[in-house]
């Protein structure tokens, strides 16, 4: 990895490297650019780029119960909804993916390795093609409109990914620190939360990463099983949103911000474990 | 007090068995090592007396108490592993205060342990250190004590010396052995490295696909292995194996050479092998015809290769002899010192 015997190929894959990413951040930019700009403003002509009067009056807005926005759609009711649904199913997918997981690594069981290839295989199908059975089953179960449904569906669909992040890299992990444990009086509880969980803590983080981002942003089944207004999350406020105030552009951009906020904030404190736990289970250590 | 007993003990793995009926008593403080050639069954054997593996049949006894069902931790004995199996995200302190700390020892008397323990292993300044902060033979003291804290009936060691490199397996080698005059606790030692059986055990217990070959001190099993595995086996360089037949009370080889007495009595013109350890052969020109092929100086001895008797055999000597390659040379072996083997069952001829 180190660069300098072959600098002009480096350079060369620098530049890719930083179009690309240009090409990618720059509408988020644009959008949180124009989130501190004024209704004016991004209504005039030539276009500016840097607000002229930063202001977070769009902000605000947002949260201003007098505001037709805030009649419209409750954002403090979206956000905690959110919040809800995507920690309350990232614990239960870290629970039984922990639990599940350790057992595919340590336990030797007929079809094992297919069912875990298994699991990965089950993210080979588009969730569109899920949507009706699952409306219908959800429907069945009672558990339409309800966030209590939305958790256990989005835990349903996290688990099996989770399950194989956590089972490669506990299959990393000697089985003889384990059996070292036990010889010093631990149980096999014991074992797992003193010793395994501790040494797995970079997968227990990427899965927990990889579920949160994808609860907190997912938006095709809470769009089709969420009906009453107290029960949305915030990508379909965020949806109806841009169809109710494409004028107001700022105020979608606000809103934009706001719910790309934790995701940003997630990956800004996890990028480390995350690297290092999706390498877990590629390369022998 | 850690005596232990093992008798008849059966270990499979589905219709594949490995080891096949071990009887084995080992003495309270003695230090016993299990050797053979990788798949013999000895680490199969150590892991069942930990509990880590469940055996098919037979009783294992420790302290007069048998401890078939037992779980590892309530068998009172601490086992140090090939790969040390130091937990990462602890440091050395903590390392070995585990097993008391599962325990519910009070704080107090865990740090003192604990010191104690790192003063003997010449740790005291690795305790706030993490493991993957320590050189090899560092982890490995510290392994060693975390078996020590526990002050355990019995030791045992997995093959804790093969990750290291030679110079340092030579000094861990006598600081294990010096830590098991001073601890006096019964240890049950694996190595497929015969030097340290033969270096450190009080008592080697020779294995060879789940069986036990022979059992008894290490000069003993050198001076009269009980069959050509054995004979094989210990001793490095290894024993020289000829073809023989005893002809008026001679061993005499393939082409008709005549090497000496018999050993023990053997009936006029059976075959057996004769069995001669390379140090005992003697250079004198007036005796048996060979033909140097190959020298191998080491510093301290000479090692060289002769065809002797339509045979290849290595011959040490610490003369510093100046035959080279092609030069011809008589080669005889020191009065009692050849072994007699059964041409096919490799059991030693007694007399």
């Amino acid at each position: 990895m180190n660069p300098s015997p072959r600098p002009l190929y480096w350079t060369f894959l620098a530049l890719i490297g930083i179009v690309i990413a240009a090409y990618i951040l720059f509408p988020i930019f644009w959008l949180i650019l124009a989130s501190f700009k004024t209704t004016q403003e991004l209504a005039s002509l030539p276009l500016t780029f840097w607000p002229q009067s930063p202001t977070i009056e769009a902000y605000t807005a947002l949260f201003d119960s007098n505001s037709q926005s805030s009649q419209l759609l409750q954002w403090p009711t979206l956000i905690s909804n959110s919040f809800l649904v995507a920690i309350s199913s990232t614990v239960l997918v870290l629970i039984f993916g922990t639990l599940a997981g350790y057992a595919f690594s340590r336990i030797h069981f007929p079809g094992r390795d297919l069912i875990l290839g298994g699991l990965l295989v089950s993210r080979m199908f588009q969730g569109a093609a899920l949507l009706l059975p699952t409306y219908r089953l959800m429907n069945t179960l009672g558990l339409q409109d309800s966030l209590i449904g939305l958790i256990l569906l989005y835990s349903a669909f996290g688990l099996p990914f989770a399950t194989w992040i956590i089972a490669s890299s506990l299959r990393e992990i000697p089985f003889e620190l384990e059996e070292s444990a036990m010889m010093d009086g631990a149980s096999r509880l014991q074992c797992m939360v003193k010793i395994v969980l501790p040494l797995a803590t970079p997968a227990l983080i990427t899965a927990a990463m990889w579920h949160f981002v994808g609860a907190w942003s997912e938006f095709a089944f809470a769009s089709i099983l969420m009906e009453s207004s107290e029960n949305k999350t915030v990508t379909i406020g965020l949806a109806s949103f841009v169809e109710l105030f494409t004028i107001e552009f700022n105020r979608v951009g606000a809103a934009a911000t706001l719910v790309a906020l934790p995701i940003m904030i997630v990956f800004f404190f996890g990028q480390r474990y995350f690297t290092r736990g999706l390498l877990a289970g590629a390369v022998k250590g | 007090m850690g005596s232990v007993s093992l008798s008849n003990i059966r270990k499979s793995y589905g219709a594949v068995e490995v080891l096949h009926g071990i009887n084995l008593d080992v003495a309270d403080g003695e230090f016993t090592v299990l050797v053979g050639p990788s798949g013999c069954g000895k680490s199969t054997l150590l892991r069942s007396l930990a509990g880590l593996e469940t055996i098919s049949s037979g009783e294992i006894t420790i302290d007069g108490k048998v401890v078939n069902k037992l779980h590892p931790k309530h068998r009172d004995i601490a086992m140090v592993f090939q790969n040390y199996a130091l937990y990462p995200h602890m440091n050395v302190a903590e390392n070995m205060g585990f097993s008391l700390k599962l325990a519910k020892v009070p704080r107090a008397e865990i740090e003192a342990k604990v010191r104690k323990a790192a003063e003997i292993l010449d740790l005291t300044e690795m305790l706030g250190r993490k493991p993957a902060q320590l050189s090899g033979g560092q982890r490995q003291r510290v392994a060693m004590g975390r078996a020590i804290v526990r002050n355990p009936a019995v030791f045992l060691f997995d093959e804790p010396l093969s990750n290291l490199d030679a110079k340092l397996r030579v000094q861990m080698r006598s600081e294990i052995k010096e830590l098991h005059q001073r601890l006096g606790t019964t240890i049950v030692y694996v190595t497929h490295d015969q030097i340290e059986a033969m270096t450190m055990a009080d008592r080697i217990v020779v294995m060879k696909a789940g069986h036990v070959e022979q059992i008894g001190a290490p000069l003993e099993l050198y001076d009269n292995p009980a069959n050509v595995f054995v004979a094989g086996f210990i001793g490095s360089p290894a024993m020289n194996f000829l073809h023989a037949t005893a002809k008026g009370g001679q061993c005499v080889l393939a082409d008709g050479t005549a090497l000496g007495p018999l050993p023990v009595p053997v009936a006029e013109g059976r075959s057996f092998t004769l069995g001669i350890r390379p140090e005992h052969f003697i250079i004198d020109q007036a005796a048996a015809p060979a033909l140097v092929s190959l020298v191998e100086p080491t510093g301290a001895e000479i090692q060289f290769t002769a065809h002797l008797g339509g045979a290849s055999v290595l011959v040490t000597t610490r003369d510093r002899i100046t035959a080279r390659v092609g030069d011809p040379i008589g080669l005889r072996v020191e009065p009692g010192r050849m072994h007699a083997f059964d041409a096919k069952t490799g059991q030693r001829i007694e007399g």
